[in-house]
């Protein structure tokens, strides 16, 4: 290993770890010999997509691997000993105690049958060997400084009984309460909002630093490493590309696969004119790994040697290590600009294609006696209009009725009160590409059905509109014939994308179009979506919790909390200015791919949970969490108000 | 636009997901191909049991009573002489054709009412599925005791006494697996297009709900099988003369000690038998399953 | 708790009453009518005519039902017509048998399938297919012997070969250690189809929790795979396989009903058996009540202590 600070005595050497999985298929090389160093009291992300080996490298580690996976080789040295040389029960010794870990998701990682109490003390009693009442104490100790409230009472609840944030709390009050040396966080907040995220994120940074615990953070999201990481692993392919300091990373990154991924975040402060730079294809099957650089086919640089030899990590400038054959990577070729978007002019035709009118929909419980029905109120009051030609972006987390209020202009339920009004057919592309197709029909039919059922054409015409479709969302007619599960999580996005747009729909509505692929495919459909707005000119709406990319695409920005709009207004204004404290803090939540830049920032994190739908607040709903609610918005709901000339929000305070 | 790679890995997959059951695959598990070669020959065994040297079902032969298994009588022979393993044989008939209508009118019926049931929901469901409670409530092979005690012995009351007793089980698998397919977004998507009711039942419900009800059908062949031979054996399915597994060995009870291939031998038979249907279930559910797969 | 509670009760409630509405009309689609049915050949003229006036089958059909109804109201089983018995106290005496065998036949179960279960799903999870493959290949294979031919081959080879247990004897509660050693091979025979379902339904269950993300926290936070094997993996299968035990007693009274025929064991199976073969529509026309009820309560019961016991259902 390059890396060594001379300072920095070092925690944890991986030396050539090679993991295998065993399948019907043969054996499947997950992580391909990886080897780095962390420091004592550092903190190392270790950052790639699904696929790249992250996970397995990390749960190699304490061998955690679920059969049929296995470490094949490889050294682990935590403080020089070899761990995958350790007996079960020795290394049953350091499992929690020296290296403790918190694990993607917090709802199914604790046992459902067990009191948390049960579950923090007796490891606490067996790794501190402390008596029964002491360990309590210390499990209270830690549940209070993880922000649990009433730590001493919420001790003795079933995980159930607590919310998503708060499971992963308690995950990590279990993983420090034993005092390790090590922390490995596998996906900690991939689960979570983006409210709590940052929560969480910071609480881990805090705490480890207190506790003088290294921590390893494996995550897919690049941009939210920038906000506590010392170091950066770029994993592609079961392998490490890149390697070093997090500043170096950001500002000089020299391999081309970090390069790029850094390239398709959209920036703060970019355009609609300008397509985001997106990787072509898509990450490589691990079962047949080609050969050589496992980048190289979707690598701009790509030279011969780069089919034959598999590049080594080699240091680079600013204490950098990279394995690619290209000094400097993408620099090494003329930046190939995206070709500029031509953008419909701006319409004057001031038409509405969507209007929403005092939209409700409460969900009835169903329960046998009358007493115990209690509504969920998943929309309450929610007025929108979409211009014909524009986009209105829609976000919130989990819960505030962006997706209730997609299914409503659908069609696929049933407003309890309120009115929607659609100028021509609206059509919808979903989350999850894969469950919204029929698994028994071929694309051609998928594509084919929304014809088919309007009679659309005779059977010739259908098919000709079909292949029109197929090649306007950037796939071939050769993929007609082909099956939903024989394409990839992009592929079929496309192919949503195709057969919403089949009956001419005047409003296309995306649900979370990109949040199930891959990172480094998400812009490719990102662009394909706002290519086909400008080419169309049809309305968008896009619902998503993704800030930066409801920004990118979006006109409009409608912001909801619990079932309402907080604040509306045109995307750059909304964004640049917002007037909502949630606003506010949704943006502050929102990790920025720079670690100076974040530096600066002041990301107080927004505390607390959401209030359940169940039972709504009196006056604002987001005075719960608000960090300048006063009496006045306890007992008082502040209404929607123009401020400005076109932004609107629903506060008290906004000026 | 950069097209995504065409030639992946998963996209070059051979395996169709056709209507009903991915054939290739099944041909290829293990599990299927040792059902295969159970059911292969007993199939082929009681097909040409006419063109065997054995005597006739009902032949007697008291020059041969209670003879051990020998070349000659593979199975031996019982206390009239007549040759168990021929019998046997016309029993396995006697099986297969309650396994096969049994499955039959369970998979038929339980496909009909459960999807009307699962689909249209309200005054239709709850009427069906309060039949279904009550028929639920007698434990099955008591229920097919108490209607042969009705309906009477014989091929096609034992047949209905066993189909009465699965169809509520199949309306129940049937009417689950259309809700759950109804909550699926691909149904969504099909309401977002106007699709019609008719369409998204024949189009996506019922295509989706084939090869699992397949999968049961199987296991309810196997059961049906046990089933009838234990009304046989305790005197209320197929009555004496005319063979069947169940009063096979119950003929050979009393003759336990002196003759005790009279009933262990069509016992084992009966146990294949429902052993390959078991495991052709259990294949074909991987096949159709890949989380089942271990 | 008492919302779901009241939902369940109301549906036995229509359950148990359509079960009785059921039989007894199903009972009067016998083509001629009972009493003929049960006079056969050898009764007829005055004495069917007798016989129908007994049996009420001479007023009308509807207040036959009510009368029906009323009579199980008030636990009012009548006589049986061959024996002339109270119905119920025939019950009453066949019950105990009966339930000794079906109680006894579910702790062997226990005992036995659960430890092996888990054992298979543990070696299964470590990915040693071969010894798990044998096993369930196994389990699968004893589950599908008909239990008719179970108990004759056990009978030949316990009994009438190695004369361990009398396959014939008086049955009575009276003397303890002969009414065990007359049950003894009923109860293995049971056992044996028991044991193998449960042990296959234990196997998948703990299998599927070994692959759940808790069980890699306790390994994560340095718990032995023995421990967490059965302080995690069976405590959750635990409650799971508890109800699939009660909603298996179906399967028992199917089991109990052959064994009892065949090592003649006066239990309520025997009774039904016989009251066929005697035409006593009477007395099967109450035992298939009976049964149906048994079998539904045991089912509602299980289904409410389970969700008592479980801390996520919330109420």
């Amino acid at each position: 290993m390059t890396y060594q600070s001379e300072l920095a005595p070092t925690l944890l050497e991986v030396r050539g770890l090679r993991t295998e999985f065993d399948t019907r298929a043969g054996t499947v090389t997950a992580v391909d010999g990886v080897s780095f160093t962390i420091d004592k009291g550092e903190r190392v992300a270790i950052v790639g997509e699904s696929g790249s080996g992250k996970s397995a490298m990390a749960m190699s580690l304490l061998r955690l691997l679920a059969h049929p996976g296995r470490v094949a080789g490889g050294q682990v040295l935590l403080d020089g000993r070899d761990l995958a040389r350790l007996s079960e029960r020795a290394l049953n010794a350091i499992r929690g105690r020296e290296v403790g870990t918190v694990f993607q998701d917090p709802m199914s990682s604790l046992d459902p049958v067990m009191k948390i109490s049960r579950q923090m003390v007796e490891p606490i009693m067996r790794n501190l060997g402390l008596p029964r009442e002491a360990a309590r104490a210390e499990a209270i100790r830690w549940l209070d400084k993880v922000g649990i409230p009433d730590p001493a009472g919420r001790i003795d609840a079933y995980p159930f009984e607590m919310s998503g944030g708060m499971r992963q709390r308690v995950m990590i009050a279990m993983a420090l309460s034993c005092r390790p040396r090590l922390i490995i966080a596998d996906e900690p907040t991939t689960a979570l909002d983006v409210t709590i995220q940052a929560q969480i994120v910071a609480m881990l940074k805090d705490l480890t630093a207190e506790a003088g615990a290294a921590m390893m953070f494996i995550t897919h999201d690049l941009g939210l490493v920038a906000r506590f990481a010392h170091k950066v692993a770029v994993m592609y392919a079961g392998r490490i590309v890149e390697f070093g300091p997090v500043d170096a990373i950001f500002a000089a990154p020299q391999h081309p696969y970090t390069q790029s991924l850094l390239r398709t975040i959209p920036s703060v402060g970019a355009t609609k004119d300008t397509r985001l730079p997106q990787i072509p294809g898509i990450p490589p099957d691990m079962r047949h790994k080609p050969e050589g650089c496992a980048f190289r086919a979707r690598c701009a640089v790509a030279v011969s040697r780069c089919a034959v030899d598999v590049p080594d990590l080699t240091a680079r400038t600013g204490d950098l290590v990279a394995a690619c054959w290209v000094e400097g990577g993408l620099r090494a070729a003329p930046k190939a600009l995206e070709p500029r978007r031509r953008v419909a002019a701006p319409l004057d035709d001031t038409r509405v294609t969507v209007e929403i009118n005092n939209l409700v929909k409460h969900f009835e419980g169903r329960a046998f006696l009358p007493r115990n029905r209690r509504a969920v109120r998943a929309v309450n009051g929610v007025s929108l209009r979409v211009r014909k030609g524009d986009t209105l972006g829609i976000v919130g987390e989990s819960g505030c009725g962006k997706s209730t209020v997609a299914r409503l202009l659908l069609g696929l339920e049933q407003p309890t009160s309120g009115e929607i009004f659609i100028e021509g057919l609206a059509q919808m592309v979903f989350q999850d590409p894969f469950s919204s197709f029929n698994p028994k029909m071929t694309i051609a039919r998928i594509i084919d059905e929304p014809l088919a059922v309007q009679n659309w054409g005779d059977r010739p015409a259908r098919a000709e509109r079909v292949e029109q479709l197929i090649t306007q969302v950037g796939l071939e007619p050769a993929h007609l014939a082909r099956y939903p599960s024989q394409l990839s999580g992009g592929q079929r996005q496309r192919v949503a994308i195709a057969r919403a747009l089949a009956l001419n729909p005047s409003v296309v509505v995306a649900d979370e179009p990109t949040s199930a692929l891959d990172v480094s495919v998400r812009a490719q459909i990102i662009n394909l979506l706002a290519d086909l707005k400008a080419e169309l000119g049809i309305s968008f709406v896009f619902i998503s919790h993704d800030l930066l990319t409801v920004r990118y695409i979006s006109d409009r920005i409608a912001v909801m909390y619990l079932g309402e709009v907080v604040e509306y207004g045109p995307a750059e204004d909304v964004f640049d200015r917002p007037m909502h404290p949630y606003t506010r803090a949704l943006i502050d939540a929102v990790p920025i791919p720079d670690p100076r830049l974040e530096a600066a920032r002041s990301n107080a994190p927004l505390r607390g949970d959401l209030p359940s739908p169940l039972d709504l607040p009196v006056g604002c709903v987001f005075a719960s969490r608000c960090p300048m609610a006063t009496e006045l918005c306890r007992t008082d709901k502040p209404v929607l108000k123009k401020y400005r000339h076109s932004q609107e929000a629903a506060c008290h305070y906004a000026k | 636009m950069a097209n995504e790679s065409v030639d992946t890995a998963a996209a070059a997959r051979p395996r169709l997901p056709v209507l009903a059951l991915p054939t290739e695959g099944l041909l290829a598990n293990r599990k299927v191909q040792v059902a295969a070669m159970i059911l292969v020959p007993i199939l082929a065994l009681t097909a040409f049991a006419p063109l065997l040297p054995l005597q006739a079902p009902l032949e007697t032969n008291l020059r041969a009573i209670m003879q051990a298994p020998s070349i000659e009588h593979p199975f031996g022979t019982d206390r009239m002489g007549r040759d168990v393993l021929a019998r046997t044989l016309a029993g396995v008939k006697v099986s297969l054709l309650v396994g096969f209508s049994v499955a039959s009118i369970a998979l038929v019926a339980g496909m009909v009412l459960g999807t009307l049931a699962g689909f249209f929901g309200g005054v239709i469901d709850r009427v069906v599925m309060t039949v279904v409670d009550i028929f639920l409530a007698f434990p099955s092979l008591l229920l097919a005791i108490g209607l042969v005690a009705i309906v009477g012995t014989g091929l096609i009351p034992v047949i209905t006494a066993i189909a009465m007793a699965d169809v509520p089980r199949f309306i129940r698998l049937q009417r689950s697996q259309v809700l759950s397919l109804r909550s699926r977004p691909f149904i969504d998507a099909a309401r977002t297009v106007r699709a019609s009711k008719g369409w998204m039942m024949t189009r996506h419900i019922i295509p989706n709900t084939v090869a699992p009800m397949l999968v049961a059908g199987s296991i309810a062949s196997a059961n049906a099988i046990l089933v009838e031979a234990s009304l046989s054996f305790l005197g209320l399915g197929i009555m004496p003369p005319a063979p069947s597994l169940g009063n096979i060995i119950r003929d050979g009870q009393t003759y336990l000690q002196e003759a005790w291939w009279i009933s262990t031998l069509p016992g084992i038979v009966i146990l294949l038998i429902a052993f390959a249907l078991h495991f052709l279930s259990d294949g074909a559910r991987e096949e159709l399953d890949p989380r089942a797969r271990k | 708790m008492i919302d779901y509670a009241l939902k369940k009760s109301a549906q036995l409630f229509i359950t148990v009453f359509g079960v009785v509405t059921l039989v007894f009309f199903t009972l009067r689609l016998i083509p001629g009518d009972a009493a003929s049915a049960m006079a056969g050949d050898t009764i007829s003229g005055e004495a069917l005519q007798l016989m129908r006036e007994q049996m009420g089958l001479n007023e009308p059909l509807m207040s036959q039902y009510f009368g029906y109804l009323r009579d199980l109201v008030v636990l009012d089983l009548g006589q049986t017509i061959t024996t002339r018995l109270p119905v119920a106290e025939m019950i009453g005496n066949a019950l105990p048998v009966t339930m000794s065998i079906a109680l006894l036949t579910i702790l062997l179960t226990v005992i036995i399938s659960i430890p092996l279960g888990t054992v298979a799903a543990f070696m299964a999870h470590k990915g040693r297919t071969r010894l798990d493959n044998l096993l369930t290949g196994f389990a699968m294979l004893v589950d599908l012997m008909p239990s008719f031919w179970t108990a004759l081959v056990f009978l030949l080879l316990f009994s009438l070969t190695l004369g361990w247990f009398p396959a014939s004897g008086a049955v009575t509660l009276d003397d303890p250690m002969a009414f065990l050693s007359r049950i003894a091979l009923p109860v293995l025979v049971l056992s044996v189809t028991q044991i193998a379902t449960m042990a296959r339904i234990t196997r998948t269950s703990v299998l599927e929790i070994l692959s759940e993300d808790y069980v890699r926290t306790a390994r994560a936070m340095g718990w032995s795979e023995f421990r967490v094997l059965f302080r995690h993996a069976l405590k959750n299968a635990a409650l799971p396989i508890a109800t699939v035990i009660g909603l298996s007693f179906g399967n028992l009274l199917n089991g109990t009903v052959i064994v009892e025929f065949i090592f003649t064991i006066p239990g309520i199976g025997n009774l039904l058996i016989n009251g066929i073969n005697s035409r006593d529509y009477q007395l099967v026309q109450t035992l298939i009540v009976f049964y149906a009820l048994l079998f539904v309560s045991i089912n509602f019961i299980t289904d409410l202590v389970y969700r008592a016991l479980d801390p996520r259902v919330s109420f």
